[in-house]
């Protein structure tokens, strides 16, 4: 599992959606992250660990590659992106869709 | 594991499964462009709620969702927020 930063997880995500447009899934996963880095052990507890509450975790994969990033409360307008480029995927569907890609990669340029 | 047949049961059973526990409930977005469908699913590993669609305006309603519990996820205050679906 590859950890990426916002703009290099956008670009490899725009990828995933081009590598699977004829065949394949891409899964996009959202969970809540606390910002923990160590396992919690089973007896007593992590010292000097302090639980954030703004951070959710991202990850994406088509099965085989898999990338994640932490997403902040304050990067969070950036990945209304995320849901914009599936409707822009399923509306190209069956047309000429190099328009959307180039459309696609000129919004991640302004990331 | 309960596929809904109607947005909105799913939308007002997902928002509730996340808001029982936040730190375990997940969302997975499964988008398949050869065949137009996207299922989306919230699970906390104990109930497991689907839904499945190829159509253009679910994935607009799939899209508000997402972007809404997101940032719910996000926000410093822990609160209910009233999703709207159209």
């Amino acid at each position: 599992m590859v950890l990426l930063e916002s703009e290099q997880f956008l670009t490899e995500l725009t990828r995933l959606f081009q590598k699977c447009r004829l065949s394949g899934s891409v899964f996009i996963t959202l969970k809540k992250y606390d910002g923990r880095t160590k396992p919690i052990p089973r007896k007593g507890s992590v010292e000097g660990f302090e639980p954030s509450d703004n951070k959710c975790l991202l990850r994406a994969t088509d099965g085989k590659k898999k990338i994640s990033t932490v997403v902040s409360s304050k990067e969070v307008n950036k990945f209304q992106m995320v849901s914009v480029w599936c409707s822009l995927c399923l509306v190209s569907q069956g047309k000429h869709n190099n328009h959307w890609l180039r459309l696609l990669f000129r919004f991640t340029a302004l990331l | 594991m309960p596929q809904y047949q109607t947005w909105e049961e799913f939308s007002r059973a997902a928002e509730k499964l996340y808001l029982a526990d936040p730190m375990k409930a997940r969302v997975v977005l499964k988008y398949r462009h050869s065949d137009g469908s996207l299922c989306i699913k919230v699970t906390d590993d104990l109930v497991c709620l689907v839904y499945r669609t190829d159509q253009a305006q679910d994935v607009k309603k799939i899209e508000k969702f997402h972007s809404q519990l997101k940032r719910l996820i996000v926000a410093k205050e822990s609160h209910s927020v009233a999703m709207e679906t159209d």
